[in-house]
This record gives structure tokens, sequence and C-alpha cells, in this order.
């Protein structure tokens, strides 16, 4: 049992390829997305780099740290569910991306609770709410805060993204045949890796500036 | 089983990597503590285009490399402007 998703190809190998080259186009393009933001952060931190350090030093080092952690982890368990799904080991695989779609709700979570940390402590000056701040320098820890969490929330909405289809890939899976679960497998797993990519930078840009 | 064997050689490369940067935060190194950060993080996304995202293959190379160009000019050409 085999077959293409698409009717533009003959054969399932050539579905794959031109399926792995459009993810890496789309990455690219998100990478755009993403340069845009970090090249903005830059350009801040450039100029008010002591505000940005003593800013940088209210976010959890140890909650920051661990979230990377289970990024990564999230990363193995996705790269594992694609070396299952090239040795056709189905149910495996299906575990492994279960395993992904729990580490990235873990991810959120603890996300979660760090954004309520710093809310509560006034240091989260989105959606109208009161910016409060003791250290030096508050204007421009301000727009260290607006950058934070409009870069991890940017990040998160993509976590949520990935998520959302693996958990549609796991409810198709039954009526999908060998050639379109393994494609699907490598394309939503090139994706998870990039968004592990972007938080690689963005973790020592965030939380590690001059501790 | 090799192939297995080999994602867990990233998977705790990346994580000794994180163990790294982490640390080095704890030690004032002047200028060098976000170079050594961004350093860090590129050998660590190498590994996971290498490893996990199985970066081979002309095409996909070539989108990487052109992405990569209009980063440098966006980058570069804010910084010169400077």
């Amino acid at each position: 049992m085999s077959g293409t998703e698409s009717v533009a190809f003959d054969t399932p190998q050539r579905e794959q390829r031109a399926d792995t080259l459009a993810m890496w186009v789309f990455i690219g393009s998100e990478a755009m997305l993403f340069g845009g933001i970090f090249l903005v952060f830059l350009i801040a931190h450039i100029d008010s780099g002591t505000a940005f350090a003593a800013a940088s030093k209210h976010l959890s080092l140890p909650l920051g740290t661990f979230n990377t952690a289970v990024l990564i982890t999230s990363s193995f368990t996705m790269a594992l569910a694609h070396t299952l799904a090239l040795q056709r080991r189905w149910r495996a695989t299906v575990w492994a991306l279960a395993a992904t779609s729990l580490l990235g709700i873990c991810f959120l979570v603890v996300k979660g609770i760090e954004y309520s940390r710093e809310i509560s402590e006034g240091l989260a000056p989105v959606l109208g709410l009161q910016f409060r701040y003791a250290g030096p320098d508050p204007k421009h820890a301000e727009f260290f805060f607006g950058l934070y969490f409009a870069m991890t929330s940017l990040h998160a909405l993509h976590l949520i993204g990935g998520i959302i289809v693996i958990a549609g890939m796991i409810a198709l899976w039954r009526t999908a045949n060998p050639d379109n679960r393994l494609h699907r497998v490598e394309a939503i797993g090139l994706y998870w890796h990039f968004v592990d990519v972007v938080w690689v930078f963005m973790f020592p840009v965030l939380y590690l500036i001059n501790r | 089983m090799s192939e297995l064997r080999k994602l867990t050689f990233g998977y705790l490369g990346l994580l000794a990597l994180l163990a790294l940067t982490v640390a080095s935060s704890f030690f004032d190194l002047g200028g060098f503590n976000v170079a050594l950060n961004l350093a860090i993080a590129a050998v660590k996304a190498a590994l996971i285009a290498m490893m996990f995202m199985h970066l081979t293959g002309t095409l996909p190379r070539l989108v990487v490399a052109a992405a990569g160009l209009w980063l440098v000019l966006l980058f570069g050409l804010t910084l010169i402007g400077r």
C-alpha cells in the first residue's frame, strides 16, 4: 500500500523531495520573520545595554534553562519519531510524536508560570497592564520587557501551531498510508526543529545578558 | 541501531552545550559573554540541523544559504548604517 497525497506527483519519492524542499523554503521565510525581531532587539541592546542587562536579571534563569532542556528533549523525540517512521515502526512513531507534543505542552505551561510571575511583579508592559519597575532606567527596561513578551509569545504561537498539527496528524493516522505518514512526520519534524533552533538563540539573548 | 546512537549523542551534546552556556554566564568575561553565548547557540543550531533535520542535498542547503545571505544583508547593512 503506497501512494502520493497529491495527484501532481508520479511517485512518493518525488513528492517527498518536493515536500522537503518546500519545508526548507518555508523555514527560510520564517527565519526572515524571526531575524527581523532579533535585529530590533540587537539594536536596542546596543543602545541601552546596561538597562537591558539589569532588566534581564528579573527573568527566571532556572525556569528558562529548564524550558530549553525540555525543548531540546522534544526535538530529540521528534527526531526519534522520524527514525522510527523510516523503519516503519508505526506504533512507536505515534508514541514518539505524542511525547514530542506533551513536551511542547510542558514548555508552554512553564512559560505560562513565568508570564504569571512577571505579570504579578508588574514587569509586563503588555495588554494595558501597569509596568512597575524599581531598577535603573525604567523606560528602557520597559522596552526590554515589551520585546521579551513579543519574542517569546511569537515563539509560543509557533509551538502551539506545531502541537495542533501533531495532534491532527495523530487523529488522521489511521486513514494515512505509509508514504503519507512518513512524509508528514518528516515535514512536521523540520518545522519543530526550526522552532527549537529559534529558542536556542532566544534563550541566551534574553536570559543571559551579562549575568 | 547506529542511527539511534547518533541521535542520542547529538542530544547529549546539545544538553552539554546548554550547561556550558548557562555556566559561562556566571563568569564575567568582559565583552566575550555575548560572543560566547552566540557561538554556542550557532553550534547548537548546526548540531540540530545536521543530526535532527538531516540537512543534506543540494537544494535544501541552497535554501539555507540563501536565507543566511539575506539575514547577513539585513544585519550587516543595518549595523553599517549606524
